[in-house]
Protein backbone atom coordinates (compact mmCIF):
# COMPACT_ATOMS: atom_id res chain seq x y z
CA UNK A 1 0.00 0.00 0.00
CA UNK A 2 1.19 3.61 -0.64
CA UNK A 3 2.07 5.76 1.76
CA UNK A 4 2.41 8.93 2.79
CA UNK A 5 1.76 12.44 0.81
CA UNK A 6 2.40 10.58 -1.95
CA UNK A 7 -0.52 8.00 -1.90
CA UNK A 8 -3.10 11.08 -1.74
CA UNK A 9 -5.40 12.09 -4.68
CA UNK A 10 -7.83 14.61 -4.69
CA UNK A 11 -10.51 12.80 -2.92
CA UNK A 12 -9.44 14.37 0.42
CA UNK A 13 -11.55 17.46 -1.14
CA UNK A 14 -14.14 15.21 -0.60
CA UNK A 15 -13.48 15.32 3.19
CA UNK A 16 -12.84 18.86 3.68
CA UNK A 17 -16.32 19.75 1.82
CA UNK A 18 -17.73 17.56 4.37
CA UNK A 19 -15.87 20.10 7.46
CA UNK A 20 -17.06 23.00 5.43
CA UNK A 21 -20.39 21.96 5.19
CA UNK A 22 -20.59 21.25 8.70
CA UNK A 23 -18.90 24.65 9.82
CA UNK A 24 -21.45 26.79 7.01
CA UNK A 25 -24.64 25.70 9.18
CA UNK A 26 -23.05 26.90 12.80
CA UNK A 27 -20.75 29.80 11.40
CA UNK A 28 -22.08 32.32 13.81
CA UNK A 29 -20.24 30.23 16.56
CA UNK A 30 -17.68 29.58 14.84
CA UNK A 31 -16.63 33.07 13.28
CA UNK A 32 -16.77 35.74 16.17
CA UNK A 33 -15.36 33.48 18.69
CA UNK A 34 -12.63 33.36 16.66
CA UNK A 35 -11.92 36.89 16.88
CA UNK A 36 -12.02 37.37 20.19
CA UNK A 37 -8.56 36.61 21.28
CA UNK A 38 -7.19 38.47 17.74
CA UNK A 39 -9.20 41.60 18.58
CA UNK A 40 -7.91 41.91 22.09
CA UNK A 41 -4.19 41.25 21.27
CA UNK A 42 -4.91 44.17 19.06
CA UNK A 43 -5.93 46.66 22.28
CA UNK A 44 -3.83 45.04 25.01
CA UNK A 45 -0.39 45.53 23.36
CA UNK A 46 -0.89 47.41 20.12
CA UNK A 47 -3.16 50.14 21.30
CA UNK A 48 -2.71 49.62 25.48
CA UNK A 49 0.83 48.98 25.66
CA UNK A 50 1.76 50.47 22.02
CA UNK A 51 1.26 53.80 23.31
CA UNK A 52 3.81 53.44 26.17
CA UNK A 53 6.65 52.32 23.21
CA UNK A 54 7.60 55.02 20.66
CA UNK A 55 8.56 52.93 17.98
CA UNK A 56 10.41 49.24 17.71
CA UNK A 57 12.38 48.69 14.67
CA UNK A 58 11.72 52.25 13.96
CA UNK A 59 7.90 51.64 13.08
CA UNK A 60 4.48 52.32 15.27
CA UNK A 61 4.40 49.48 17.74
CA UNK A 62 0.95 48.79 16.46
CA UNK A 63 2.84 48.51 13.17
CA UNK A 64 5.24 46.25 14.30
CA UNK A 65 3.17 43.38 15.82
CA UNK A 66 0.47 43.31 13.30
CA UNK A 67 2.55 40.51 11.66
CA UNK A 68 2.59 38.78 15.24
CA UNK A 69 -1.23 39.00 15.55
CA UNK A 70 -1.79 37.56 12.18
CA UNK A 71 0.48 34.88 12.42
CA UNK A 72 -0.83 33.83 15.83
CA UNK A 73 -4.49 33.99 14.60
CA UNK A 74 -3.89 31.81 11.70
CA UNK A 75 -1.97 29.20 13.68
CA UNK A 76 -4.44 29.27 17.31
CA UNK A 77 -7.29 29.01 14.71
CA UNK A 78 -5.58 26.13 12.79
CA UNK A 79 -4.18 24.37 16.05
CA UNK A 80 -7.54 24.21 18.07
CA UNK A 81 -9.39 22.42 14.75
CA UNK A 82 -7.12 20.29 14.46
CA UNK A 83 -6.04 19.26 17.92
CA UNK A 84 -9.82 19.19 19.50
CA UNK A 85 -12.14 19.46 16.18
CA UNK A 86 -10.33 16.66 15.01
CA UNK A 87 -9.86 14.66 18.23
CA UNK A 88 -13.60 15.07 18.22
CA UNK A 89 -14.23 13.70 14.94
CA UNK A 90 -11.87 11.09 14.98
CA UNK A 91 -12.49 9.71 18.97
CA UNK A 92 -16.38 10.49 19.97
CA UNK A 93 -17.87 10.30 16.75
CA UNK A 94 -15.93 8.18 14.55
CA UNK A 95 -16.62 9.82 11.72
CA UNK A 96 -13.05 8.51 10.40
CA UNK A 97 -13.85 5.36 10.81
CA UNK A 98 -16.95 6.06 8.58
CA UNK A 99 -15.21 8.07 5.88
CA UNK A 100 -12.43 5.58 5.55
CA UNK A 101 -14.70 2.55 5.03
CA UNK A 102 -15.27 4.38 1.42
CA UNK A 103 -12.45 4.85 -1.14
CA UNK A 104 -11.52 7.78 0.64
CA UNK A 105 -8.24 6.80 2.49
CA UNK A 106 -6.50 7.73 6.16
CA UNK A 107 -3.49 9.35 4.59
CA UNK A 108 -6.58 11.67 2.24
CA UNK A 109 -8.58 11.91 6.03
CA UNK A 110 -5.38 13.24 7.42
CA UNK A 111 -4.87 15.24 4.57
CA UNK A 112 -8.59 17.34 4.32
CA UNK A 113 -8.28 17.50 8.71
CA UNK A 114 -4.80 19.90 7.48
CA UNK A 115 -6.43 21.07 4.33
CA UNK A 116 -9.31 22.19 6.61
CA UNK A 117 -7.48 23.78 9.59
CA UNK A 118 -5.68 25.64 7.20
CA UNK A 119 -8.53 27.14 5.48
CA UNK A 120 -10.07 28.13 9.18
CA UNK A 121 -6.82 29.84 10.04
CA UNK A 122 -7.11 31.50 6.56
CA UNK A 123 -10.43 33.03 7.26
CA UNK A 124 -9.84 33.94 10.91
CA UNK A 125 -6.34 36.02 10.03
CA UNK A 126 -7.85 37.00 6.90
CA UNK A 127 -11.04 39.02 8.89
CA UNK A 128 -7.81 40.42 11.28
CA UNK A 129 -6.02 41.56 8.53
CA UNK A 130 -8.95 43.81 7.87
CA UNK A 131 -9.72 44.80 11.15
CA UNK A 132 -5.60 46.17 11.17
CA UNK A 133 -6.32 47.58 7.73
CA UNK A 134 -8.96 49.65 8.88
CA UNK A 135 -7.01 50.67 11.73
CA UNK A 136 -4.16 52.20 9.07
CA UNK A 137 -1.63 49.81 9.65
CA UNK A 138 -0.36 48.91 6.29
CA UNK A 139 0.86 51.03 3.83
CA UNK A 140 2.46 48.88 1.28
CA UNK A 141 0.59 46.90 -1.93
CA UNK A 142 3.27 43.86 -0.77
CA UNK A 143 0.39 43.32 2.32
CA UNK A 144 -1.92 42.24 -0.35
CA UNK A 145 0.48 38.44 -0.14
CA UNK A 146 -0.11 38.48 3.52
CA UNK A 147 -2.93 35.51 3.07
CA UNK A 148 -0.45 33.24 1.34
CA UNK A 149 1.61 33.50 4.22
CA UNK A 150 -0.92 32.94 6.85
CA UNK A 151 -2.58 30.45 4.87
CA UNK A 152 0.96 28.24 4.86
CA UNK A 153 1.53 29.26 8.70
CA UNK A 154 -2.29 27.91 9.53
CA UNK A 155 -1.64 24.91 7.16
CA UNK A 156 2.29 24.40 9.50
CA UNK A 157 0.61 24.19 12.62
CA UNK A 158 -2.68 22.48 11.56
CA UNK A 159 -0.32 19.35 10.40
CA UNK A 160 1.93 19.69 13.96
CA UNK A 161 -1.30 18.94 15.79
CA UNK A 162 -1.76 16.18 13.28
CA UNK A 163 0.92 14.91 14.50
CA UNK A 164 0.00 15.04 18.16
CA UNK A 165 -3.55 14.30 17.85
CA UNK A 166 -3.02 11.03 15.99
CA UNK A 167 -0.75 10.06 18.55
CA UNK A 168 -2.71 10.95 21.78
CA UNK A 169 -4.52 8.23 23.50
CA UNK A 170 -6.70 10.69 25.55
CA UNK A 171 -7.55 14.47 24.89
CA UNK A 172 -5.72 15.33 28.55
CA UNK A 173 -2.98 15.47 26.45
CA UNK A 174 -3.53 18.28 24.80
CA UNK A 175 -3.27 20.30 27.57
CA UNK A 176 0.76 19.32 27.64
CA UNK A 177 0.55 20.52 23.99
CA UNK A 178 -0.84 23.91 24.81
CA UNK A 179 1.14 24.93 28.11
CA UNK A 180 4.48 23.44 26.24
CA UNK A 181 4.41 24.28 22.82
CA UNK A 182 1.92 26.43 21.36
CA UNK A 183 1.66 29.21 24.59
CA UNK A 184 5.57 29.25 24.54
CA UNK A 185 5.11 29.49 20.49
CA UNK A 186 2.81 32.69 20.36
CA UNK A 187 5.16 34.80 22.36
CA UNK A 188 8.54 33.51 21.48
CA UNK A 189 8.66 33.66 17.60
CA UNK A 190 9.14 37.48 16.78
CA UNK A 191 5.65 37.95 17.57
CA UNK A 192 5.52 40.91 19.94
CA UNK A 193 9.16 42.06 20.18
CA UNK A 194 12.77 40.79 17.98
CA UNK A 195 14.06 36.96 19.11
CA UNK A 196 17.57 39.28 19.47
CA UNK A 197 16.85 40.02 22.62
CA UNK A 198 17.10 36.33 23.65
CA UNK A 199 19.68 34.55 24.91
CA UNK A 200 21.40 32.87 22.00
CA UNK A 201 20.09 29.16 22.42
CA UNK A 202 16.77 30.40 23.16
CA UNK A 203 16.95 32.28 19.70
CA UNK A 204 17.66 29.03 17.97
CA UNK A 205 15.10 27.40 19.48
CA UNK A 206 12.84 30.19 18.07
CA UNK A 207 14.03 29.85 14.65
CA UNK A 208 13.38 26.44 15.00
CA UNK A 209 9.66 27.00 15.22
CA UNK A 210 8.36 27.66 11.67
CA UNK A 211 6.36 30.36 13.28
CA UNK A 212 9.61 32.81 13.51
CA UNK A 213 10.49 32.09 9.68
CA UNK A 214 6.28 33.29 9.21
CA UNK A 215 6.24 36.43 10.97
CA UNK A 216 9.30 36.96 9.71
CA UNK A 217 8.03 36.87 6.20
CA UNK A 218 5.01 38.66 6.93
CA UNK A 219 6.76 41.29 8.42
CA UNK A 220 8.69 42.40 5.63
CA UNK A 221 5.70 42.78 3.84
CA UNK A 222 3.99 44.84 5.75
CA UNK A 223 7.44 47.25 6.26
CA UNK A 224 8.26 46.65 2.68
CA UNK A 225 11.66 45.08 3.70
CA UNK A 226 13.49 42.63 1.90
CA UNK A 227 16.59 41.15 3.22
CA UNK A 228 18.76 38.21 2.20
CA UNK A 229 17.44 36.49 5.44
CA UNK A 230 14.00 36.24 3.43
CA UNK A 231 15.92 32.95 1.31
CA UNK A 232 16.51 30.58 4.29
CA UNK A 233 13.32 31.64 6.39
CA UNK A 234 11.15 30.95 3.26
CA UNK A 235 13.02 27.59 2.81
CA UNK A 236 12.38 26.63 6.41
CA UNK A 237 8.48 27.79 6.04
CA UNK A 238 8.00 26.04 3.16
CA UNK A 239 10.54 23.14 3.80
CA UNK A 240 8.77 22.10 7.63
CA UNK A 241 5.55 22.40 6.19
CA UNK A 242 6.24 19.54 3.56
CA UNK A 243 7.93 17.39 6.53
CA UNK A 244 5.59 18.19 8.87
CA UNK A 245 2.67 17.17 6.59
CA UNK A 246 4.39 14.24 5.24
CA UNK A 247 4.58 13.07 9.02
CA UNK A 248 1.04 14.23 9.93
CA UNK A 249 0.05 12.16 6.67
CA UNK A 250 1.38 8.77 8.08
CA UNK A 251 0.76 9.56 11.37
CA UNK A 252 -2.96 9.20 11.01
CA UNK A 253 -2.57 5.92 8.41
CA UNK A 254 -1.36 4.33 11.28
CA UNK A 255 -3.43 5.85 13.83
CA UNK A 256 -6.72 4.90 11.79
CA UNK A 257 -5.61 1.39 10.03
CA UNK A 258 -4.59 -0.79 12.72
CA UNK B 1 -14.99 -16.36 -4.88
CA UNK B 2 -16.05 -12.76 -3.33
CA UNK B 3 -14.25 -13.42 -0.67
CA UNK B 4 -10.88 -15.33 0.19
CA UNK B 5 -9.14 -16.07 2.59
CA UNK B 6 -6.20 -18.34 3.59
CA UNK B 7 -4.25 -19.15 6.88
CA UNK B 8 -5.25 -15.47 8.20
CA UNK B 9 -3.65 -13.96 11.05
CA UNK B 10 -3.69 -10.62 13.22
CA UNK B 11 -2.22 -9.77 16.21
CA UNK B 12 -2.58 -6.83 18.39
CA UNK B 13 0.49 -6.34 19.94
CA UNK B 14 -0.10 -9.24 22.18
CA UNK B 15 -3.49 -9.88 21.71
CA UNK B 16 -4.06 -12.97 18.86
CA UNK B 17 -7.65 -11.91 17.20
CA UNK B 18 -7.53 -13.79 14.50
CA UNK B 19 -5.33 -17.54 13.98
CA UNK B 20 -5.01 -19.67 10.69
CA UNK B 21 -8.45 -18.66 9.73
CA UNK B 22 -9.53 -20.01 6.31
CA UNK B 23 -12.94 -18.89 4.60
CA UNK B 24 -14.22 -18.59 1.33
CA UNK B 25 -17.63 -16.29 -0.21
CA UNK B 26 -19.15 -17.47 -2.64
CA UNK B 27 -21.02 -14.49 -5.16
CA UNK B 28 -24.19 -13.96 -4.36
CA UNK B 29 -24.63 -16.39 -1.26
CA UNK B 30 -25.11 -15.12 2.41
CA UNK B 31 -21.83 -16.04 4.81
CA UNK B 32 -22.35 -15.91 8.24
CA UNK B 33 -19.67 -15.71 11.38
CA UNK B 34 -20.82 -16.28 14.48
CA UNK B 35 -18.70 -16.96 18.01
CA UNK B 36 -18.60 -15.83 21.57
CA UNK B 37 -17.68 -11.88 22.49
CA UNK B 38 -13.83 -11.96 21.91
CA UNK B 39 -13.55 -14.33 19.14
CA UNK B 40 -12.21 -12.59 16.67
CA UNK B 41 -15.29 -11.55 14.14
CA UNK B 42 -14.64 -8.28 13.61
CA UNK B 43 -11.57 -8.34 13.44
CA UNK B 44 -11.93 -10.99 10.44
CA UNK B 45 -14.81 -7.90 9.11
CA UNK B 46 -12.39 -5.42 9.56
CA UNK B 47 -9.56 -6.77 7.75
CA UNK B 48 -12.03 -7.60 4.54
CA UNK B 49 -12.74 -4.12 4.84
CA UNK B 50 -9.28 -3.13 5.27
CA UNK B 51 -9.80 -1.19 8.56
CA UNK B 52 -7.06 -3.80 9.92
CA UNK B 53 -4.10 -5.26 8.16
CA UNK B 54 -3.78 -8.57 8.31
CA UNK B 55 -0.82 -9.68 10.39
CA UNK B 56 0.49 -12.43 7.74
CA UNK B 57 -1.59 -15.27 5.84
CA UNK B 58 -3.47 -14.07 2.37
CA UNK B 59 -7.27 -12.44 2.04
CA UNK B 60 -8.46 -11.45 -1.65
CA UNK B 61 -11.86 -9.71 -1.74
CA UNK B 62 -13.28 -9.52 -5.39
CA UNK B 63 -9.98 -11.45 -6.14
CA UNK B 64 -7.82 -8.33 -4.40
CA UNK B 65 -5.09 -7.94 -2.31
CA UNK B 66 -6.62 -6.41 0.72
CA UNK B 67 -3.07 -4.95 1.09
CA UNK B 68 -2.31 -4.04 -2.37
CA UNK B 69 -5.66 -2.54 -3.52
CA UNK B 70 -7.95 -1.67 -0.35
CA UNK B 71 -9.29 1.54 -2.72
CA UNK B 72 -10.49 -0.89 -5.61
CA UNK B 73 -12.06 -3.13 -2.72
CA UNK B 74 -13.63 -0.25 -0.64
CA UNK B 75 -15.20 1.15 -3.29
CA UNK B 76 -17.18 -1.73 -4.26
CA UNK B 77 -18.14 -3.03 -1.03
CA UNK B 78 -21.04 -1.73 1.89
CA UNK B 79 -19.93 -1.91 5.33
CA UNK B 80 -22.00 -1.80 8.33
CA UNK B 81 -19.84 -1.65 11.47
CA UNK B 82 -20.54 -3.32 14.83
CA UNK B 83 -20.77 0.50 16.32
CA UNK B 84 -22.99 3.02 14.70
CA UNK B 85 -21.01 5.80 13.10
CA UNK B 86 -22.82 8.00 11.59
CA UNK B 87 -22.05 11.80 11.01
CA UNK B 88 -23.70 13.35 13.77
CA UNK B 89 -22.89 16.92 12.43
CA UNK B 90 -25.06 16.21 9.86
CA UNK B 91 -28.71 15.29 8.80
CA UNK B 92 -30.10 12.12 8.05
CA UNK B 93 -30.35 12.92 4.18
CA UNK B 94 -27.71 14.74 4.68
CA UNK B 95 -25.33 11.72 5.48
CA UNK B 96 -26.33 9.64 3.14
CA UNK B 97 -25.04 12.45 0.11
CA UNK B 98 -22.14 13.16 2.48
CA UNK B 99 -21.40 9.72 2.05
CA UNK B 100 -22.15 9.32 -1.18
CA UNK B 101 -19.65 12.06 -2.03
CA UNK B 102 -16.93 9.87 -0.46
CA UNK B 103 -17.64 7.29 -3.60
CA UNK B 104 -17.30 10.33 -5.95
CA UNK B 105 -20.82 9.95 -6.69
CA UNK B 106 -22.49 13.39 -8.00
CA UNK B 107 -24.97 15.15 -6.23
CA UNK B 108 -27.54 14.94 -8.51
CA UNK B 109 -27.55 11.15 -8.06
CA UNK B 110 -26.68 11.19 -4.72
CA UNK B 111 -29.59 13.27 -3.97
CA UNK B 112 -31.86 10.59 -6.05
CA UNK B 113 -30.02 7.42 -4.31
CA UNK B 114 -30.55 9.32 -0.64
CA UNK B 115 -34.59 9.38 -1.41
CA UNK B 116 -34.53 5.57 -2.87
CA UNK B 117 -32.78 4.23 0.10
CA UNK B 118 -34.90 6.32 3.24
CA UNK B 119 -37.76 4.76 1.37
CA UNK B 120 -36.68 1.28 1.33
CA UNK B 121 -35.24 1.44 4.90
CA UNK B 122 -38.56 3.07 5.62
CA UNK B 123 -37.15 6.39 7.10
CA UNK B 124 -38.56 8.49 4.57
CA UNK B 125 -40.12 10.38 7.33
CA UNK B 126 -36.97 11.05 8.96
CA UNK B 127 -34.83 12.57 6.19
CA UNK B 128 -34.59 16.00 7.73
CA UNK B 129 -34.11 14.59 11.18
CA UNK B 130 -30.85 15.46 13.57
CA UNK B 131 -28.85 12.39 14.07
CA UNK B 132 -29.64 12.48 17.62
CA UNK B 133 -32.75 12.79 17.30
CA UNK B 134 -33.36 9.22 15.80
CA UNK B 135 -34.05 5.70 17.62
CA UNK B 136 -31.74 2.93 17.66
CA UNK B 137 -33.70 1.24 15.11
CA UNK B 138 -33.66 4.28 12.79
CA UNK B 139 -30.02 4.98 13.16
CA UNK B 140 -29.27 1.01 12.49
CA UNK B 141 -31.21 1.16 9.39
CA UNK B 142 -29.95 4.46 8.37
CA UNK B 143 -26.42 2.71 8.90
CA UNK B 144 -27.72 0.05 6.43
CA UNK B 145 -29.10 2.81 3.86
CA UNK B 146 -25.66 4.44 3.96
CA UNK B 147 -23.87 0.93 3.58
CA UNK B 148 -26.11 0.90 -0.02
CA UNK B 149 -25.05 4.53 -1.34
CA UNK B 150 -22.64 3.00 -3.61
CA UNK B 151 -24.63 -0.23 -4.83
CA UNK B 152 -21.63 -2.33 -3.83
CA UNK B 153 -21.55 -5.68 -4.72
CA UNK B 154 -20.93 -7.36 -1.16
CA UNK B 155 -22.48 -6.38 1.92
CA UNK B 156 -20.39 -6.34 5.29
CA UNK B 157 -22.94 -6.60 8.49
CA UNK B 158 -21.26 -6.57 11.94
CA UNK B 159 -24.00 -7.37 14.34
CA UNK B 160 -26.78 -5.53 12.20
CA UNK B 161 -29.66 -6.44 14.59
CA UNK B 162 -28.15 -6.45 17.95
CA UNK B 163 -30.23 -4.67 20.60
CA UNK B 164 -33.01 -3.95 18.21
CA UNK B 165 -36.68 -5.09 18.64
CA UNK B 166 -38.46 -7.68 17.28
CA UNK B 167 -40.03 -5.63 14.48
CA UNK B 168 -37.01 -3.69 13.40
CA UNK B 169 -35.09 -6.97 12.88
CA UNK B 170 -37.80 -8.40 10.67
CA UNK B 171 -37.88 -5.31 8.30
CA UNK B 172 -34.23 -6.15 8.56
CA UNK B 173 -34.41 -9.54 7.62
CA UNK B 174 -36.56 -8.89 4.91
CA UNK B 175 -34.91 -6.36 3.50
CA UNK B 176 -31.40 -8.48 3.45
CA UNK B 177 -33.03 -11.36 1.65
CA UNK B 178 -34.42 -8.50 -0.65
CA UNK B 179 -30.78 -7.42 -1.46
CA UNK B 180 -29.80 -11.38 -2.06
CA UNK B 181 -32.57 -11.78 -4.12
CA UNK B 182 -30.87 -8.78 -6.17
CA UNK B 183 -27.38 -10.44 -6.74
CA UNK B 184 -25.20 -8.80 -3.51
CA UNK B 185 -23.28 -11.12 -1.47
CA UNK B 186 -23.87 -10.29 1.92
CA UNK B 187 -21.67 -11.01 4.86
CA UNK B 188 -22.84 -11.00 8.53
CA UNK B 189 -21.84 -11.71 12.31
CA UNK B 190 -24.39 -12.36 14.82
CA UNK B 191 -25.24 -13.17 17.86
CA UNK B 192 -28.77 -15.17 17.23
CA UNK B 193 -28.55 -18.14 15.81
CA UNK B 194 -32.49 -17.81 14.86
CA UNK B 195 -30.88 -15.33 12.44
CA UNK B 196 -27.78 -16.82 10.63
CA UNK B 197 -30.10 -19.84 10.53
CA UNK B 198 -32.69 -17.24 8.43
CA UNK B 199 -30.72 -15.94 6.44
CA UNK B 200 -27.55 -17.68 6.05
CA UNK B 201 -26.42 -19.86 3.54
CA UNK B 202 -22.87 -20.98 5.17
CA UNK B 203 -21.79 -20.22 8.67
CA UNK B 204 -18.82 -20.31 10.42
CA UNK B 205 -18.48 -20.60 14.09
CA UNK B 206 -14.85 -19.04 15.26
CA UNK B 207 -13.95 -19.18 19.26
CA UNK B 208 -10.60 -18.01 20.57
CA UNK B 209 -9.16 -16.27 17.12
CA UNK B 210 -10.08 -20.06 15.03
CA UNK B 211 -12.96 -21.70 12.96
CA UNK B 212 -14.13 -24.72 14.87
CA UNK B 213 -16.82 -25.58 12.42
CA UNK B 214 -18.11 -23.84 8.98
CA UNK B 215 -20.92 -25.80 6.79
CA UNK B 216 -24.51 -24.97 6.07
CA UNK B 217 -27.59 -24.77 9.05
CA UNK B 218 -28.31 -27.81 8.05
CA UNK B 219 -24.96 -29.60 7.50
CA UNK B 220 -23.92 -28.01 11.08
CA UNK B 221 -26.96 -29.67 12.84
CA UNK B 222 -26.43 -32.71 11.20
CA UNK B 223 -22.60 -33.03 11.68
CA UNK B 224 -22.27 -31.79 15.51
CA UNK B 225 -25.86 -32.40 17.03
CA UNK B 226 -28.59 -35.38 17.58
CA UNK B 227 -31.92 -34.21 15.45
CA UNK B 228 -33.94 -33.60 18.44
CA UNK B 229 -33.94 -32.02 21.52
CA UNK B 230 -35.69 -32.37 25.11
CA UNK B 231 -35.21 -29.67 27.21
CA UNK B 232 -36.82 -30.32 30.56
CA UNK B 233 -36.74 -27.48 33.57
CA UNK B 234 -37.00 -29.75 36.94
CA UNK B 235 -34.45 -27.97 39.17
CA UNK B 236 -31.04 -29.23 40.24
CA UNK B 237 -31.89 -31.95 42.80
CA UNK B 238 -34.48 -33.91 40.33
CA UNK B 239 -32.01 -33.15 37.33
CA UNK B 240 -29.99 -36.21 39.74
CA UNK B 241 -32.66 -38.13 39.88
CA UNK B 242 -33.75 -38.26 36.12
CA UNK B 243 -30.06 -38.62 34.81
CA UNK B 244 -29.82 -41.74 37.38
CA UNK B 245 -32.99 -43.34 35.51
CA UNK B 246 -31.99 -42.17 32.33
CA UNK B 247 -28.21 -41.20 31.96
CA UNK B 248 -28.31 -43.99 29.06
CA UNK B 249 -29.57 -41.21 26.68
CA UNK B 250 -27.16 -39.10 25.35
CA UNK B 251 -27.69 -35.51 27.51
CA UNK B 252 -26.00 -32.34 29.25
CA UNK B 253 -27.54 -30.38 32.37
CA UNK B 254 -26.87 -26.84 32.62
CA UNK B 255 -28.18 -24.95 35.74
CA UNK B 256 -31.81 -26.02 36.37
CA UNK B 257 -32.20 -27.76 33.05
CA UNK B 258 -31.34 -30.82 31.83
CA UNK B 259 -31.29 -31.03 27.70
CA UNK B 260 -31.45 -34.54 26.05
CA UNK B 261 -31.19 -35.68 22.41
CA UNK B 262 -32.51 -37.99 20.45
CA UNK B 263 -32.36 -39.44 16.83
CA UNK B 264 -36.23 -38.68 16.68
CA UNK B 265 -39.14 -38.07 18.69
CA UNK B 266 -40.22 -41.57 19.98
CA UNK B 267 -36.77 -42.12 21.50
CA UNK B 268 -37.80 -39.68 24.39
CA UNK B 269 -41.60 -41.21 24.86
CA UNK B 270 -40.28 -43.20 27.97
CA UNK B 271 -38.83 -40.10 29.83
CA UNK B 272 -41.71 -37.92 28.60
CA UNK B 273 -44.36 -40.69 30.38
CA UNK B 274 -42.12 -40.42 33.47
CA UNK B 275 -42.12 -36.88 34.03
CA UNK B 276 -45.17 -36.21 32.37
CA UNK B 277 -45.81 -33.31 35.40
CA UNK B 278 -42.84 -31.18 34.47
CA UNK B 279 -42.24 -28.55 32.01
CA UNK B 280 -40.65 -29.37 28.82
CA UNK B 281 -40.18 -28.70 25.48
CA UNK B 282 -39.05 -31.45 22.73
CA UNK B 283 -38.30 -29.19 19.46
CA UNK B 284 -35.64 -30.21 16.55
CA UNK B 285 -32.10 -29.16 17.06
CA UNK B 286 -31.25 -25.57 16.13
CA UNK B 287 -27.75 -24.08 15.28
CA UNK B 288 -28.26 -22.65 18.91
CA UNK B 289 -27.55 -25.92 20.01
CA UNK B 290 -24.23 -26.63 17.90
CA UNK B 291 -22.98 -22.68 19.09
CA UNK B 292 -23.23 -24.21 22.49
CA UNK B 293 -21.70 -27.69 21.93
CA UNK B 294 -18.76 -26.50 20.06
CA UNK B 295 -18.05 -23.46 22.15
CA UNK B 296 -19.07 -24.23 25.70
CA UNK B 297 -21.31 -22.56 28.06
CA UNK B 298 -18.57 -20.51 29.97
CA UNK B 299 -19.03 -17.03 30.01
CA UNK B 300 -15.81 -14.99 27.81
CA UNK B 301 -14.11 -13.09 30.28
N1 LIG C 1 -7.64 -2.43 18.20
C1 LIG C 1 -7.38 -3.45 19.02
N2 LIG C 1 -6.33 -3.42 19.86
C2 LIG C 1 -6.08 -4.46 20.68
N3 LIG C 1 -6.82 -5.56 20.76
C3 LIG C 1 -7.90 -5.65 19.95
C4 LIG C 1 -8.23 -4.60 19.05
N4 LIG C 1 -9.35 -4.97 18.37
C5 LIG C 1 -9.69 -6.19 18.84
N5 LIG C 1 -8.82 -6.60 19.78
C6 LIG C 1 -8.87 -7.89 20.50
O1 LIG C 1 -9.00 -8.92 19.55
C7 LIG C 1 -9.88 -9.93 20.01
C8 LIG C 1 -11.01 -10.13 19.03
O2 LIG C 1 -11.85 -9.00 19.06
P1 LIG C 1 -13.08 -8.81 18.07
O3 LIG C 1 -13.62 -7.45 18.28
O4 LIG C 1 -12.68 -9.19 16.70
O5 LIG C 1 -14.11 -9.90 18.62
P2 LIG C 1 -15.63 -10.14 18.24
O6 LIG C 1 -15.75 -11.57 17.88
O7 LIG C 1 -16.09 -9.16 17.24
O8 LIG C 1 -16.35 -9.88 19.63
P3 LIG C 1 -17.83 -9.29 19.95
O9 LIG C 1 -18.78 -10.40 19.72
O10 LIG C 1 -17.74 -8.94 21.39
O11 LIG C 1 -18.03 -8.14 19.06
C9 LIG C 1 -10.33 -9.49 21.40
O12 LIG C 1 -9.51 -10.14 22.34
C10 LIG C 1 -10.08 -8.01 21.40
O13 LIG C 1 -9.80 -7.56 22.70
MG1 LIG D 1 -17.49 -7.72 17.22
Amino acid sequence: MNQGLLSVTSAFSRVWLRNAQVYLTLWKFNIFPALAEPILFIFVFGIGIGSYIDQMEGVPYLEFVAPGILGIAAIMQATFECTYGSYFRMRMQNTFEGIISTPVSAAEVGMAEIAWGATRGLVTSTLVLVILAFLGVFHNPSVLLLPVITLLAAFNFAAIAIIVTSRIAQMEYFHFYFAGFVLPAQFLCGTFFPISRFPEPVQVIAWIIPLTSFVDIMRSLTLARITPSLIPETVWALGSTIILTELAVRSMQRRLVE
Amino acid sequence: MIVEAKSLHKRFHDVVAVESLDLAVERGSCYGLVGPNGAGKTTTMRMIYCLNRPTSGRLSVFGLDVLKEPRRIKARLGVVPQDNNLDPDLSTCRNLEVYARYFGIGRADAATRCHELLDFMQLRDRADSPIPALSGGMKRRLVIARALVNNPELLILDEPTTGLDPQVRHLIWDRLLDLKEQGITLMLTTHYMEEAQKLCDRVLIMDHARAVAEGSPTELIREHVSPYVLELRAGRTLNAHITSRFGHMEHRSSGQNLYFYGGSPDEFDDLLAAYSQMERLLRPSSLEDVFLKLTGRDLRL
